[in-house]
């Protein structure tokens, strides 16, 4: 598939030039907004890295859709029960390491337990009926995890440094705040979607990902064992849930919310695309800064806590002036 | 036996067409209507009416809204919270507003606001399809219940965020909303509201506009060919389905809880009433009704059961493991019917008629 | 050659015992719709290239060409669901603007499909209602309240819904779900409800496709029929060259997006490149 490069190296930097500049135009009129360009490329940058968290979340989708057309609404409970069992592990003493490890390990034995009794028996029913199971795993492993672990917030801590830093001190006044556990969080994301993107297109498995992927009849009629390859990519799936929930829970806390994060990261999949991976990477980040500027400098106009549903409305609006989302082709209906 | 229609000839259309074309069935619903109308307000408890007969008839007239937008034009919502909290806070500020225009009169007309409001959110999330629309009604769900929840405006300031039903009365001294109001007339007035709405509903799916959603549904490209709008039948469908949900909104506000802030019309609301029709039947009215009952009736025997069995467990504790068998009970619903309870009241007529002959 | 001539004898002997008039005798002047330079491309490829040809009011037109011609993406163009990149449709004596399919539809033009588009869900009856809603005129409130001009109207619809199952022979189905009906019911109840549209012009794709002989033959008579007794005009699609040599009155021949040749059934049938596309050289 041709990437065209061009327009992605000229539209991000002159759309937050543009938001920039509007900004800059609505302050020299109306002197309640503050904004300098320092300010503005620190909550444009504490709002890309916040969007890495996003494009985790959407990650977890995205694998689960493409290898089984099936819309994973229990993702966000993957993510807080993965965080529930590594915190309950570290809690009886293990090192982080090895508590990550077992918990991967819960992940894959979860995914197998998933695959084989609900999606087994499901095989072949309506998309709506899987969503709907979907939601019942949701409700059963929110209720599971806490049953296990119980329901008080709880501290994660790995050992990332937290310390806020500064940056382009001589460009700008003051310089630019980074967070650095976000500069690691984003680090970590993308070391996973790098991996990712060398397990699907370089082995095994991964083409067989794929061929499941592109037809699941076809993929079944020359050998591929359809099952396997779900409990697989479920596994998958919990595996990245469990990174989110590390990076989400040291960040806030372990605690029920986290399973609610999914909500955030739905709009992501309507800007990126429910079966593209650039593109839930790419959607996590424009809702992530979209948000946090939207939050910081529009919230005195239109009241606070806008971030609830303002990345659904930026979807939205995306999506009436390209329906097929960032990087879906246009579909030809046949009849 | 009893349950045979042999015998009954159709000599029109218009019998042939009638919603219940066996008599059986005809007297058997006329039965239950007139047991539940004069019967059940005598015998019936406070606890019954109050904590389970009126919830069930307000989430089968949220059921039956949603069944139509997901049952009958197969367009999935996640919004039906949002657009219950429509219901309660235009009724809220209608019947404050107008205190004297009757109640039942603001009720439709909150209904019809509600309708509005689905539309507009209708427009731009109906050019998309599947589980993408799916996600864009979520926009309107927190859109709307973020506006509850921001203004002020919308409870008349009242320092909570909460919404309290005004004394109201049907006619007379039929008190229906506040404290006057006995549970014996807000289950009346309910129980008779329901039945006219859902014969409304009922109507709709088996004339034009019905068959239109339901082409939508089977098959877009077909229905487009064959003169319909695609467009507009989707859109009458979320207005009309938008219209039932925010009247139940407001019977859930005004009748049920009496007093409600706008978190009470969360996402899990919407869930809950997507459990209901996928549980009830998708497109079957009845099987809202079933579903409804289900949905109501589960959570209270999960939290009945371990006193039942004399365990003690500690409130939180019963709390995480009613989530955990309400999901597993819901994904061996789907498993075992994935029709809904509406497919399995078919199966058993079904066999009723055959019986007791096994063929 | 000789394979085209047989497959035509069995049925040609069939259709004069069924007395219905041969395609020779008939004569079309007024153009129902005429399409022109029509070119259709997906992206670089090119699906229709420059085609043009009309189809007369009252005759029975025949597109054929081997399976990838483009003759399903020429019934899209022609009822608004694909938009061609060049050239004219005339439908009426009117040029036709960009348009989508329900607009088609209300113009008087009904379309059956290739693999059959009917709505699962619904029974038969309700299906071939679903062709009447152009016609249906009660609004919305009327229609919650269902008793009065309501029921009136869908007992009228009902009614002409109930000749053309007459017609077609389908008495027996009427309230089955049409998702548990056999494939050749299946087609003749798609075709039902294109009747109930009461069309001026009937597409139809390819109506006898994965038939047995006597279900094509029964499919071709109600073909006849509907072209004898509604004067409906009709352009089908068909790989069965006997079916096409016989009751089609004029033939359009398309191969990899182009016109290979246009005219009465005989004279197609003897047409050097039309063979060739065919049977392939040297057969």
């Amino acid at each position: 598939m041709p990437m065209r490069i061009l327009p992605w190296l000229i539209i991000p930097p002159a759309a937050i030039i543009g938001l920039g500049l509007l900004l800059q135009g609505i302050s020299a009129i109306d002197s309640q907004l503050y904004f300098t360009w320092g300010y503005f490329l620190e909550v444009l940058i504490a709002g890309t890295l916040q969007g890495v968290m996003y494009s985790l979340v959407a990650l977890g989708f995205v694998l689960i859709f493409k290898a089984s057309s099936i819309f994973n609404f229990a993702q966000g409970s993957m993510v807080l029960f993965a965080a529930l069992t590594m915190v309950g592990l570290m809690g009886w003493g293990l090192h982080w390491t090895l508590a990550f490890l077992a918990t991967a390990g819960v992940m894959v034995l979860l995914a197998m337990a998933i695959e084989r009794a609900v999606l087994r028996p499901l095989v072949n029913q309506p998309h709506i009926i899987l969503f709907m199971a979907t939601i019942g795993i949701f409700y059963f492993l929110d209720g599971f995890g806490q049953t296990l672990w119980g329901s008080d917030v709880k501290q994660l801590d790995i050992g990332i440094p937290r310390t806020p830093i500064f940056i382009f001190e001589e460009t700008f006044e003051g310089g630019i705040l980074v967070n650095q556990f976000d500069v690691i969080a984003a680090l970590v994301g993308g070391a996973l979607v790098a991996i990712l993107a060398i397990f699907f297109q370089k082995t095994r498995i991964g083409r067989a990902l794929r061929a499941v992927a592109d037809d699941h009849q076809a993929a079944l009629s020359v050998g591929i064992p359809l099952k396997t390859i779900w409990a697989i990519v479920w596994s998958v799936a919990g595996i990245v849930a469990l990174v989110t929930g590390v990076m989400w829970g040291s960040k806030m806390g372990v605690q029920f919310t986290l399973a609610l994060i999914a909500l955030k990261a739905l709009p992501v999949l309507i800007l990126g695309g429910l079966t593209s991976i650039p593109g839930a990477i790419v959607g996590g980040l424009i809702i992530g800064a979209g948000e946090q500027i939207a939050e910081v400098f529009l919230s005195t106009y239109i009241g606070s806590a806008i971030q609830d549903w303002f990345a659904y409305v930026l979807a939205m609006l995306f999506l009436l002036i390209r329906p097929q989302g960032l990087f879906g082709e246009k579909i030809i209906e046949r009849v | 036996m009893f349950y045979r229609e042999a015998g009954q000839y159709k000599s029109d259309y218009a019998s042939d067409q009638a919603i219940f074309p066996i008599r059986q069935d005809r007297i058997g619903v006329l039965l239950i209507f007139l047991f539940a109308l004069l019967v059940i307000p005598f015998i019936a408890t406070n606890y019954l009416l109050n904590s389970i007969l009126v919830p069930f008839l307000v989430f089968s007239i949220a059921a039956i809204g949603l069944n139509i937008l997901t049952g009958y034009c197969g367009q999935v919502s996640l919004g039906t919270g949002g657009f219950m909290a429509c219901g309660a806070f235009f009724t809220f500020k209608l019947t404050t507003w107008m205190p004297e225009v009757n109640i039942l009169l603001i009720f439709l007309m909150a209904g019809f606001g509600t309708a509005l409001v689905g539309i507009a959110f209708g427009i731009p999330s109906l050019r998309i399809k599947g589980f993408y629309l799916a996600i864009a009604t979520l926009a309107a769900q927190f859109f709307l219940i973020w506006m509850f929840t921001q203004n002020p405006w919308w409870t008349n300031y009242n320092p909570a965020g909460v919404i309290t039903a005004p004394p109201r009365a049907l006619f007379g001294n039929f008190y229906i909303t506040g404290i006057e109001a006995t549970p014996v007339n807000k289950y009346l007035f309910l129980l008779c509201f329901t039945a006219a709405l859902a014969l409304v509903a009922k109507n709709l799916v088996r004339s034009a506009l019905g068959r239109a959603w339901m082409a939508i549904r089977d098959m877009d490209i077909a229905a487009e060919i064959i003169g319909i709008r695609p467009m507009a039948a989707k859109l009458s469908a979320f207005a009309v389905s938008s219209f039932f949900i925010g009247i139940s909104g407001a019977a859930w506000a005004f009748m049920y809880t009496a007093s409600v802030e706008a978190l009470a019309f969360e996402v899990t609301r919407s869930f809950q009433v997507l459990f209901m029709i996928i549980i009830g039947g998708l497109g079957s009215i009845l099987g809202s009704f079933l579903g409804a009952a289900f949905i109501v009736l589960l959570p209270i025997a999960l939290s009945n059961l371990p006193a039942m069995v004399g365990l003690r467990l500690p409130v939180d504790l019963i709390a995480h493991l009613e989530f955990m068998i309400f999901g597993a009970l819901i994904v061996f619903f789907l498993i075992v019917e994935p029709n809904g309870l509406a497919r399995l009241w078919q199966i058993g007529k079904e066999k009723l008629r055959r019986w007791p002959f096994p063929y | 050659m000789s394979a085209v001539a047989t497959a035509a004898a069995p049925n040609q002997n069939q259709q004069e015992d069924g007395g219905v008039t041969q395609n020779t005798a008939r004569v079309f002047d007024e153009v129902l719709l005429e399409v022109k330079d029509i070119s259709l491309a997906f992206g670089g490829v090119k699906a229709l290239t420059n085609i043009s040809f009309d189809i007369r009011k009252g005759e029975i037109r025949a597109i054929i060409g081997p399976n990838g011609a483009g003759k399903t993406s020429m019934l899209n163009v022609i009822n608004g669901f694909y938009h061609p990149q060049d050239g004219t449709i005339t439908y009426k004596g009117q040029v036709r603007r960009k348009m989508r399919p329900h607009n088609a539809a209300k113009q008087g033009i009904a379309r059956t499909f290739q693999n059959v588009a009917l709505f699962k869900g619904m029974s038969t009856l309700d299906n071939i209602m679903t062709g009447r809603l152009l016609k249906m005129r009660t609004n919305m409130l009327l229609q919650a309240i269902y008793w009065g001009p309501n029921q009136r109207e869908e007992i009228r619809h009902r009614e002409y819904c109930e000749q053309i199952i007459d017609f077609l022979e389908i008495q027996a189905i009427r309230k089955t779900p049409v998702g548990r009906l056999p494939y050749g019911l299946q087609k003749r109840v798609e075709l039902a409800r294109a009747l109930a549209m009461e069309p001026e012009l009937l597409l139809l794709d390819e109506p006898m496709a994965g038939m047995n002989v006597e279900e094509k033959e029964d499919m071709c008579r109600f073909v006849l029929d509907v072209n004898e007794e509604f004067g409906t005009t009709i352009a089908l699609i068909e790989h069965d060259m006997g079916v096409v040599m016989d009751i089609s009155d004029r033939v359009v021949v398309l191969d990899y997006g182009r016109k290979l040749a246009d005219g009465p059934p005989d004279e197609v049938r003897r047409d050097e490149e039309v063979i060739r596309a065919y049977l392939g050289v040297g057969h």
